[in-house]
This record gives C-alpha cells, sequence and structure tokens, in this order.
C-alpha cells in the first residue's frame, strides 16, 4: 500500500443553535439548478409521539436498506466501571423477549447481513444495511432489540471472559491503543480520559444488573433517533417504524448530563512513556485540546489541518516520510467530541529514529506559527476537502449514520449544505488568525510507546516523564 | 405521530441499477483495455489502472521490489517531477493511493469529476516517461522499511501468515511476503527497477477502469490522446513454476511474546476462477462469515475456545492457499485451539451441510454484490479483478447466479478434497512452545 492515511470528514459536522421544538408542519424546497455544490439529498424528519426521533431518506440506486439508530449513552457515562456504555450496546444482542443471541445473529446472517452495536464517547448505536425484500422481518427484530432487550446473566458472563482477553490482545498493536493513552494523558480522570472499550478491572466489575441500570438510565425514545436511508418508499417505512417503535416508552425520566469541560491549562509539556519491552519501534502521538463537535469554524479549521498533517503533500508526511523516509505515515487530526476534543499530530518510527522523528514532527509542526500558511497551499487544500467530499456520502449506510449524528450532537444540514462555502471563504489571513487560537502551542502532550530502556533519556528531552508499562491493564 | 420539519432537496435518487452492459470497453490501439462506467450519484469518478505484475513475478534478490515499485510510480516522472505527481492531483481535488498483491499492482485515484483530464495527463506521464531519482530511491528505501516493520510490530497474524505461506511454498514465488525480505528491500538497484517497468508497465499488460459522473466518448477521447501513443511492450514471460505436490502435513513455530496464542492453518486450493473456486468461496462464507459461521459461534461463542477465528482465500492467478486461523482465547493452549478448527473441517467432510446454510451464504453473496455495486469504488475495483481473475468482468454480474449453482454435495466435496493433513501446513505463534 502506498499508505494509510485517510482523515475521517464524516466526523465533522457544524452544529447550530437553532431551536427544532416545532411542532408545525414546514416545508423548505431549494431549486437545485442555482446549485453546483453537493448537497444532502432529500429526506423528512419526524418526531414520533413518544419523542423518537426519525429520519427517512429514500435512494433507490441499489436494492439495499441501512438502518442507524443512536441512544444517548456513551463511555462519558460509564461511571465506576470502564467499558459500561460499550459493553451495553454490545448486550442488545445478546437476547430479548422472543429472540435469543443466537437466533439473531442467524436471522441477519440468513437474509445476508449482520448486525453490529457499538459506543462511542458520546453515545451508542446500532447500524445494519439488509435487503429490500428483508426490511419486515429484520426491523421486528432491531425493534426488539432495541425496546426488549433481556441481557440473559450468562450471556453476559460468558462475554465479559472474551472481552477481557481482547483488551490484552489490543495492546499487541501500539497504533489501536495509542488513542486511549492520549485522552488519558489529556483529560486525566474526567469523563473525556475514560477508554471506550473499558479495562479489565472495569469489564470484571459489570453484572447483568449494571448493564439493565445502564439501559434503563440512557436508552429512552426521547433522546434517541433512528435514521433509515435506501430503497423504500417514505410512508411505508413510516407506518412500519410506527407499528414498531411507537409503543417504546420513556420508562424513567430523561436524565440531562451536561458534561461541562474545564479543560485546565497544562502546567508544563509532559511525556507519558509506555514501555512495551518488544517493541521495535516508537509510536508516538503530541498535541492538546482541540475544538468541541459544536464549533463553528471547524471546516475551515479542517482545513488547515489538511495542510499540516490532513493528505498525502500535507508538511508532517511530507518532511518525516517523503523527505526524510524515517516513517511509513504521519499526519495530524481534531478528534472532536460533543463537549471538548483534541489535537494530535501521529506518526511511527524504528526505536533508533525516534528522536529525529521527534525533532522533525515538532520543526514541521511550527512552522504553522513561523511561517504560516500562504494563499497557494490554501488554495490546493480547498480544491481538495471539497473534491473529496462527496464519496464520504455516497452509500445508505454513511448517510444514515450521518443523520444519526446529526441528531446526537444537535446539527443541521448546513454542515453539508454550506460546506463549500465555508471553504471557500477562507483566507490566508483568516487562517493564521485561527492557527493562534486553535492549534495547541505551548506545553504540548506526548505520548510515545516503544521500548522505554532506549528512549526514557529521548523523552526527558521533551517534557516531565511519567511511565507505565503496557501489560498494566490502567490507560 | 407529529411531522414537524421536512426539507425537500435534489432528486439524485432516481438512479436505476448497474447491469453487465452498462459497462462500455474500449481498446486502444496499443493494447491498453479501457472500461468505462456512468454512475452519477456524486459528482466524483475514479481511475483503477491495473498492472499485470505482482510479487509472483519477483526472484529471489528482489522480492518485494513490485510493491517498491509501486511506491516509485509516485515520484516523478518527465512532466510532472519528484512529488508533483501527488501535488498536482491534490491541487486538483483528487486524491490516490495503490495497493499490490501477489498478482497484481493497482493504482486507484478518486477525484472531483472535473479533475479527470489532469488525471490522464499524470497518469500518462509516469507510464510512459517513469524517472528514477536516486535520491527518492534512497528516502523511499526508509519508506518502505518502516511500512514493513509497523505491520510486524501492530499485527503477530501479519508475521505468523508470512511464515506459514513461506512453509507451505517452496518453490513458487507466493513464497516471500509481498513487502519482501527486509536485505532484499535495502539492497536491489536502480537498474533492477528501471527493468522492471520496462518489462511490466507497458500499455499492454495494463487495464483502466473508470467509474463515475463521467461520459464515455469523453473518457474515449481523453484515452485515445493521453494513452494510446504510448508504445506497447513485448509480453511479459510467464510464470511457469508449479508448486510441487505436498507429501506430507508440515508444522512451525514462531517465538514472540504475545498475551495469547495465536494458530494458523494453510491448505493448497486451486487459483481464482478454477472449476472449484465458487464452492470453495463459499464454504469460506460458511466457516467464518458473520457470527452465525461456525467457526465463530462454535469456537468463539459456544466453546470460548478462541477470541477471533476466521478463514481467507484470495484471488490468485496460480495455485494458492485456504487459510484458517485462531487467536487463543484465555488459558486456551494452542493445541486445544487446533484440534477443535480442525474438527469443524472434519464435520463438514463426514456430514456436509445443511440446505439453510447454503441458502444463507447464497444470501450473503447477494448482498456483497449489492455493497459492492454501491460505490463508485467498489464498482471499478471488482470489474477490474473480475476482468484480471476471471478473464470477463461479467462474471461481477453473474456472480449471485454462478454462487447459486453451487449444491450441498460441492462443499462437502471440495473441503474433502482438499482439507487433507497431506495437504496442510500449520503454524503456531506465542511466548513459548507447547510441550
Amino acid at each position: 500500500m502506498k499508505r494509510i492515511i485517510k482523515n475521517n470528514n464524516c466526523a465533522v459536522i457544524k452544529a447550530i443553535t437553532q431551536s427544532l421544538n416545532l411542532s408545525i408542519l414546514l416545508v423548505i424546497v431549494f431549486s437545485t439548478s442555482t446549485f453546483s455544490q453537493f448537497r444532502l439529498p432529500s429526506y423528512e424528519k419526524v418526531e414520533m409521539e413518544n419523542g423518537l426521533t426519525v429520519y427517512l431518506m429514500e435512494k433507490k440506486d441499489v436494492p439495499l436498506i441501512s438502518v442507524s439508530a443512536v441512544f444517548d449513552g456513551g463511555a462519558v457515562k460509564d461511571g465506576l466501571h470502564s467499558g459500561t456504555a460499550s459493553f451495553t450496546a454490545e448486550a442488545l444482542r445478546f437476547g430479548t423477549t422472543n429472540y435469543t443471541r443466537s437466533q439473531i445473529d442467524s436471522l441477519f446472517n440468513f437474509f445476508g447481513s449482520n448486525i453490529s452495536t457499538y459506543a462511542n464517547a458520546d453515545y451508542s448505536g446500532l447500524s445494519t444495511q439488509f435487503i429490500k425484500d428483508n426490511t419486515e422481518v429484520l426491523l421486528s427484530v432491531i425493534k426488539e432489540m432495541i425496546v426488549n432487550p433481556v441481557f440473559p446473566d450468562d450471556e453476559v458472563q460468558r462475554r465479559k471472559q472474551r472481552w477481557v482477553a481482547e483488551l490484552d490482545q489490543a495492546k499487541e498493536s501500539p497504533r489501536s491503543v495509542i488513542g486511549s493513552y492520549f485522552n488519558k494523558h489529556i483529560f486525566g480522570d474526567a469523563p473525556y480520559g475514560n477508554p471506550v472499550r473499558g479495562t479489565k478491572a472495569g469489564i470484571e466489575g459489570i453484572t447483568a444488573d449494571k448493564v439493565r441500570d445502564f439501559y434503563k438510565t440512557n436508552y429512552h425514545p426521547e433522546s434517541s433517533a433512528i435514521a433509515v436511508v435506501g430503497d423504500f418508499s417514505s410512508s411505508e417505512m413510516k407506518n412500519l417504524l410506527q407499528k414498531y417503535f411507537g409503543s417504546w416508552k420513556n420508562e424513567s425520566t430523561k436524565m440531562i448530563m451536561d458534561i461541562r469541560m474545564m479543560n485546565a491549562p497544562f502546567e508544563d509539556a509532559s511525556v507519558y512513556l509506555i514501555n512495551k519491552d518488544n517493541a521495535f519501534e516508537t509510536t508516538f502521538l503530541i498535541g492538546g485540546y482541540g475544538i468541541k463537535m459544536s464549533n463553528q469554524e471547524q471546516t475551515q479549521l479542517d482545513v488547515i489541518n489538511t495542510i499540516l498533517g490532513g493528505r498525502f503533500t500535507s508538511w508532517l508526511n511530507d518532511e518525516l516520510r517523503v523527505n526524510a523516509g524515517l516513517t511509513y505515515g504521519a499526519r495530524s487530526n481534531f478528534a472532536k467530541y460533543k463537549n471538548s476534543g483534541t489535537f494530535y499530530m501521529f506518526s511511527f518510527t524504528q526505536t533508533r529514529n525516534t528522536e529525529a522523528a521527534l525533532d522533525l514532527a515538532l520543526k514541521t509542526y511550527n512552522r504553522l506559527f513561523e511561517k504560516g500558511i500562504d494563499e497557494e497551499t490554501l488554495s490546493s487544500a480547498k480544491n481538495y476537502v471539497k473534491g473529496q467530499f462527496p464519496p464520504d456520502y455516497e452509500t445508505s449506510g454513511s448517510l444514515a449514520g450521518l443523520l444519526t449524528q446529526m441528531y446526537m450532537y444537535g446539527l443541521d444540514d448546513s454542515y453539508i449544505n454550506n460546506f463549500e462555502n465555508e471553504v471557500n471563504s477562507l483566507t490566508p489571513e483568516r487562517a493564521n488568525e485561527l492557527i493562534k487560537k486553535y492549534f495547541p502551542k505551548d506545553n504540548l502532550q506526548f505520548v510515545l510507546i516503544g521500548k522505554a530502556d532506549e528512549i526514557r533519556g529521548i523523552a526527558e528531552k521533551y517534557g516531565r516523564v511519567k511511565e507505565r508499562n503496557l501489560s498494566e491493564d490502567e490507560f | 405521530m407529529k411531522i414537524f420539519l421536512i426539507f425537500l432537496f435534489s432528486a439524485a435518487s432516481l438512479i436505476a441499477q448497474i447491469k453487465a452492459d452498462d459497462v462500455k470497453t474500449l481498446t486502444l490501439k496499443n493494447g491498453m483495455k479501457i472500461m468505462v462506467l456512468e454512475k452519477t450519484i456524486i459528482p466524483n469518478a475514479n481511475m483503477y489502472l491495473f498492472w499485470k505484475v505482482g510479487s509472483r513475478n519477483e526472484y529471489p534478490g528482489i522480492t518485494g521490489l513490485s510493491h517498491f515499485f509501486e511506491h516509485m510510480m509516485f515520484n516523478g516522472a518527465k512532466k510532472y517531477g519528484p512529488k508533483e505527481f501527488d501535488r498536482v492531483m491534490e491541487a486538483n481535488g483528487g486524491a490516490n493511493n495503490a495497493y499490490t498483491s501477489q498478482n497484481i499492482t493497482a493504482y486507484t485515484n478518486w477525484f472531483p469529476k472535473t479533475a479527470m483530464e489532469v488525471i490522464f495527463d499524470l497518469e500518462a506521464d509516469r507510464i510512459a516517461d517513469l524517472d528514477f531519482n536516486p535520491q527518492m530511491i534512497e528516502s523511499e528505501r526508509g519508506v518502505v522499511l518502516s511500512e514493513r516493520t509497523t505491520g510486524l510490530e501492530n499485527s503477530p497474524l501479519s508475521e505468523l501468515w508470512q511464515t506459514v505461506q513461506g512453509t507451505a511454498f517452496f518453490a513458487h514465488p507466493y513464497r516471500w511476503p509481498i513487502i519482501g525480505y527486509e536485505s532484499d528491500i535495502k539492497n536491489w538497484t536502480k537498474e533492477d527497477l528501471e527493468n522492471y517497468f520496462h518489462t511490466y508497465y507497458a500499455p499492454n499488460n495494463g487495464l483502466v477502469v473508470i467509474s463515475g459522473d463521467v461520459k464515455v466518448e469523453e473518457v474515449k477521447k481523453l484515452a485515445q490522446q493521453h494513452f494510446e501513443p504510448i508504445p506497447a511492450g513485448p509480453k511479459p514471460r510467464k510464470v511457469h513454476t508449479i508448486e510441487p505436490e505436498q507429501k506430507g502435513e508440515k508444522r512451525l513455530f514462531v517465538k514472540r511474546e504475545v498475551p495469547s496464542a495465536f494458530v494458523m492453518i494453510a491448505h493448497h486450493v486451486p487459483e481464482t476462477g478454477s472449476d472449484d473456486y465458487y464452492a470453495l468461496d463459499l464454504l469460506s462464507s460458511i466457516l467464518s462469515q458473520g457470527r452465525s459461521s461456525r467457526f465463530y459461534s462454535i469456537l468463539v461463542e459456544d466453546k470460548q475456545l478462541a477470541i477471533q477465528a476466521g478463514s481467507f482465500y484470495y484471488d490468485s492467478f496460480d495455485p494458492t492457499l485456504f487459510y484458517f486461523y485462531g487467536v487463543c482465547g484465555d488459558g486456551v493452549k494452542p493445541s486445544v485451539l487446533e484440534k477443535a478448527l480442525l474438527e469443524e473441517i472434519d464435520k463438514i467432510v463426514n456430514e456436509g451441510i445443511a440446505e439453510n446454510e447454503l441458502q444463507k451464504v447464497k444470501n450473503q453473496k447477494l448482498m456483497e454484490f449489492y455493497r459492492t455495486t454501491e460505490t463508485i469504488n467498489g464498482l471499478s475495483n471488482t470489474i477490474g479483478t473480475y476482468e484480471l481473475f476471471f478473464g470477463d468482468y461479467k462474471k461481477l454480474f453473474t456472480a449471485p447466479d454462478d454462487y447459486k449453482k453451487v449444491t450441498a454435495d460441492d462443499i462437502q466435496r471440495v473441503a474433502a478434497k482438499y482439507f487433507t493433513k497431506q495437504n496442510r501446513t500449520v503454524g503456531v505463534l506465542n511466548t513459548e512452545e507447547e510441550l
């Protein structure tokens, strides 16, 4: 492969302040002929009596239907048992009033489909794609999973055992766990410092009752949404959804949990050094605080990040990979959450090149502040993000995911429909102002995963060093 | 139900399903084949260029060269010098990547439809006049060495896989890793690269597939203008080595510190497009596609012997390997997981499969077909690979029916025919060897 880099533009959505608390019918029609830019295809948004929000978007190029459902229970709500949100989401598949776990798996697979459930920091979700002929039978199973899960004790116990082994195994890939160490280093014991897949101690402490409690507290129609995108008629689909989800009740009062992140400034630069005894390369992240999902300037910030580390010719990749041959890839990213975010640069290099790669990453990063961005580079980056934008919304699955993400983050269509305007209106002057405002400059935070005995001295050069072994349970 | 907000935008959804006849083919005078498919759901298009060269075309001393070459294709030609290919493409809104397999090398460009002519110009330049800048060769060596180590650092399974493959094959070039041996990566020369380019990157050894919001006539015009003047080359020599029949089970152990052991089992099977292909491919689905598959439901869920178990069977021009693998559950010995994996195979050999199980995997194949045809990338990539591995892209469109013809008896027969002890290689990766 030429490279592994692809930043996920899907995760970038623009926020709105507009209240959607309307109960009247509003119809807005846009003429497509006046817009040459990519726009969100038409869809219908409906709120059921029980408060469940439903999105319907017809898309008929293939006879498939995608469903994405989201629930207001992310890893930030794990509490004492790290991993509870992820575990609960998976436990939706463990059995319902009318289906066992294996019946659920067999039904979806029999029709050629799969069903997946997940949690991220901010919310939980369920998603699937199936052939349209199987809509009724599979929707009825989805309904059971969402409305009538039973969380059998034996299934919970069996899954826990495997989950713990998976957590050990995940650490065999520094690349896949470095983000959890970074968030722990940045946020400490605050909710976003909690690893989404949990810790062994957290998972071991989970019981079927705790899963039930988490479900009861966080899975309510009034704080959930279902998006259906694909080959169907909206009016028929609306009736089906009403049939299956209309009777879902809000059993407990809605809990409003407003996480206010203080983002306490870092007092010094520090390095979280994670020792992996058998490492032959060092994997690293460097960064600090970033922005929230609701940040109005995120599209423009992503254009700037494209220049720094969001594409193949980005400064970081050009210097560390193309010019120096130190790594297979280097990139940077804003990871945005509902109430906070991080900015980081990422790369990896053979142990003996650790210092050279870190120095070069920092030197390259400082170009942002010292030289800033010129007109030609900015124009190229603008074309790039505009050209690569539409394929992110090509499939029914990606569109269903987008609609439910918009629900969870309280966003409107402007991210898609104003995207090009936002990009076009960015000037070099404005870009250089945004750099000063948002890119962390002082007291940078580092995570290094590698052979500690060989890189400890190097780590000390960049800040106060805190050490941990990769084999320890905590992040 | 209260309706509170309706948005009515463009009706981009009134598009019919793609059929085989929608793919238009033209062959240029230099022998280069171009396939075009119009699909207008997004204002974007792609260009996939497939070259019939992969690690099977290498020999000891230049192992990994196909993959290294894939990297060098981005490092400068006559009109667009070092770094210019990427700079010009990205400044025009395009992005690219590439991959190398044992059999082929593919280059992928994704771009807004307005950038198509630039893409043709960039590709034509590097196909006709690639330049080998010595400085770029050296820095790219570092990149590829990093690609090799990061793969191994992050995946014990990759390390085991390379060793199993190198043991199961001893004659055929499928025995070395696609990325090459470290010593070869460090030592191949500029001349090796030049020879490779002249041997394999002639237009008659390539296939181009373009899908998206394009017009066939426009593609034809640009192809004639940019690609047709590139001269054809001599036909590359055939890979004629045939792996001799395996005469007994082979076993190997890889020592690496891991929390739990990895087990991988490989059997020799025929190439893609052979008579048994569809049955073997469905058998792979029965073993490992979805949570109701045999390996997952029995070994992972019911018996809790593994935290992961799977099988794979790659497209190939020559007879290849069918792999099973598993990652041991907590405290499970690799010998126990190996036995359990083989028991599942024996069950299929002895008892066959159920009709509804067969129907399930056929449905999975139909779903796979729809998913593939949903995106312009899925379309270009599979149209190209079907054309190369099956000799006809139309096999993509008949695939759901071709799978339908497979019977439960066929599945049992191929399992019995290929999954024998004599034909097997077993690998274990663990902290300590089991006594």
